[in-house]
């Protein structure tokens, strides 16, 4: 029986062949944290340590509540700055850089074969480009700092095979919405998810994001795509240091495949209040709402705002609807830029926020006040997420937010593309 | 030997309609909001804050107290104040069908007893754990006792790694014994 990426990775990780089940200690090559790490920076002074063992593998990216919106947010960025400078740490990039999996990603951490992990639950998007990325808490950041090792239990895969032609109007957000809205919110808890198949073939990179960035709300520990050409084209511009593709053998073990025809899929919109609470779009259309957001670490890349321009362009958001366009970073926000994405953007009525993670996770910038509707792109719906308790949370492609926030009401995109 | 064995109050949460409370995520036990809060004697208060009807869990939860949760339980951000907002309470363990995986590992590093228990929804059916009954409880075993309607069902004994982090304190203890 061959052996899945995952237990191939840590295999090689470990030093010896490692299977699904086991307890591993092994030293990642990267450590991914951003505003938290003011919290894991108080962790890591407790265990008496003056250095962090490996500054090297340290990267931070402030993303969370940027620039700070108020004293307290400020004295945790402060800390940190301090602590980097302190301890010689290379790879910080401060408010003005972007969400961290963008970030991250954008400078080349993320290469096939690496293992990862971040105090982010979203650090499963790093699998697109063929890395072992998980998430993990504060109190492992601040032993990873201490120590470079980490205890892992190698995940069983659940391997999702897609095929066919995405039709006309619905994206990889609608093929993970649909995943997730059949198998469960808990589906994947532990696991690795594997996409692959030639449907997740013809995938861009950013979209293949998508797709890892939301295993992370099926439960999995990390999310897979096997490397191929466009895996290397973008590599070959931004590699950042050596790395290794790993593959599943073709005999693997998984502890299930499904198997997904996407030709027929419609676009699909995650209802309040789980992520796994999935309609077509159609079924909940006509539903009025107060904010539209378009953007963060799971659909603020360029494809995902040329996508929302298209629709918007030369036309004005509905008088009843604010809507917020979040690029993940200052590199999609720059070349939305110069593509003239953000007139057009401005000229619609909507509002452009910095890079970062913005209202996503209800913090600042569009909190919601009670009994409000969000319609967004993001990745969470949880009750109460992005403000009031009894505010109601969305989610769907930027084609569906887009052509919602010129009605005013959810709607099907198709018409308007 | 001893620190296996435990005994709480049991505290089972359950919704409007007397339905166990699954998908219980990270903003409903700790809000957004509170996450500028990195002391843990701070947390105790936002425990459940934004979980419905169970928003004065903190003023009526005692020491020890076991709470029983439906499936997917911590689902969500990595966000460790989700764990140690209980810790500061003084809970005595969660008992639930699954666990999101990294609440899951966050409760393990800090030594709090998360365990997975079986057949849940037939117990509550039946009547099998009713807030304020003493339940006793093995980590290594499995064993659990309803010790009020001399009882007994079955939870998932922890694993050798949890066991041990949980024996040493949290993971940073258990750092320093390896070493």
């Amino acid at each position: 029986m061959g052996l899945t990426f995952s237990e191939k990775v840590l295999s090689r990780k470990a030093g010896r062949p490692v299977r699904a089940g086991e307890v591993i200690t092994v030293a990642p090559d990267y450590y991914l944290s951003h505003d938290n790490s003011s919290a894991i920076i108080g962790e890591f002074k407790k265990l008496g340590l003056k250095k962090v063992v490996a500054p090297g593998k340290i990267v931070i990216v402030l993303d969370h509540i940027v620039p700070a919106a108020d004293e307290k947010y400020a004295q945790n960025h402060k800390v940190i700055r301090e602590f980097v400078a302190e301890q010689g740490i290379p790879n910080f990039y401060d408010i003005h850089a972007g969400v961290c999996h963008q970030v991250f990603s954008e400078a080349s951490f993320a290469l096939p074969g690496r293992v990862i992990m971040g105090s982010d639950s979203h650090t499963t998007t790093y699998g697109a480009f063929g890395a072992f990325s998980a998430g993990i808490g504060r109190t492992e950041m601040a032993s990873l700092w201490a120590t470079d090792e980490i205890w892992l239990r190698v995940p069983e895969t659940l391997r999702i095979e897609l095929s066919g032609r995405l039709p006309h109007g619905v994206y990889s957000k609608d093929v993970i919405l649909k995943i997730i809205g059949d198998n469960g919110a808990d589906r994947a808890n532990y696991e690795a998810v594997e996409f692959a198949g030639p449907a997740a073939a013809d995938l861009s990179l950013a979209s293949r994001m998508v797709l890892t960035n939301m295993a992370a709300e099926m439960g999995a520990k990390n999310g897979y795509f096997a490397p191929d050409d466009k895996t290397l084209d973008w590599l070959k511009a931004r590699a950042k240091g050596d790395y290794e593709i790993v593959r599943s053998d073709p005999d693997a073990n998984y502890e299930a495949v499904l198997k997904y025809d996407v030709s027929g899929l419609e676009p699909q919109i995650a209802c309040p209040h789980t992520v796994d609470n999935v309609k077509p779009v159609t079924a909940v259309a006509g539903k009025p709402f107060h904010q539209a957001l378009i953007g963060t670490c799971t659909n603020g890349r360029l494809e995902d705002l040329e996508v929302a321009a298209r629709i918007l362009k030369g036309k004005k958001i509905h008088p009843r609807v604010r809507t917020l366009v979040l690029p993940a970073s200052r590199e999609v926000y720059l070349d939305a830029l110069k593509k003239g994405l953000i007139e057009i953007f401005l000229e619609a009525g909507c509002v452009i926020l910095n890079p970062g993670c913005g209202p996503c996770l209800g913090a600042h910038e569009g909190i919601l006040a009670p009994g409000e509707v969000v319609v967004g792109t993001s990745n969470r719906n949880f009750k109460g997420r992005m403000g009031g308790r009894d505010s109601e949370i969305y989610l769907a492609s930027p084609a569906t937010v887009a052509a919602s926030a010129l009605e005013g009401k959810i709607t099907d995109p198709r018409t308007y593309l | 030997m001893d620190k296996d064995i435990r005994q709480g109050r049991a505290v089972v949460l359950l919704n409007e309609h007397g339905k166990i409370i699954e998908d219980i995520d990270t903003d409903q036990i700790f809000h957004n909001a509170h996450l500028h809060i990195t002391d843990i004697a701070q947390m105790g208060p936002y425990a459940f804050g934004n979980l419905e009807g169970w928003k004065d869990f903190p003023k009526n939860c005692g020491e020890g107290d076991i709470l029983i949760a439906g499936r997917n339980f911590g689902a969500g951000s990595s966000r460790q104040q989700a764990v140690d907002c209980f810790t500061a309470l003084k809970v005595g363990a969660i008992f639930a069908p699954s666990f999101s995986a990294i609440y899951f590992r966050n409760a393990v590093n800090s030594g709090f007893p998360v365990l997975k228990i079986h057949d849940l929804e037939a117990l509550i059916a039946g009547k099998g754990i009713v807030t304020d009954d003493v339940i006793r409880f093995d980590v290594r075993s499995g064993r659990a006792e309803n010790v009020t309607r001399g009882t007994a069902f079955k939870i998932e004994p922890m694993s050798p790694v949890q066991h041990d982090i949980f024996v040493a304190g949290d993971l940073f203890k258990y750092g320093k014994r390896i070493k």
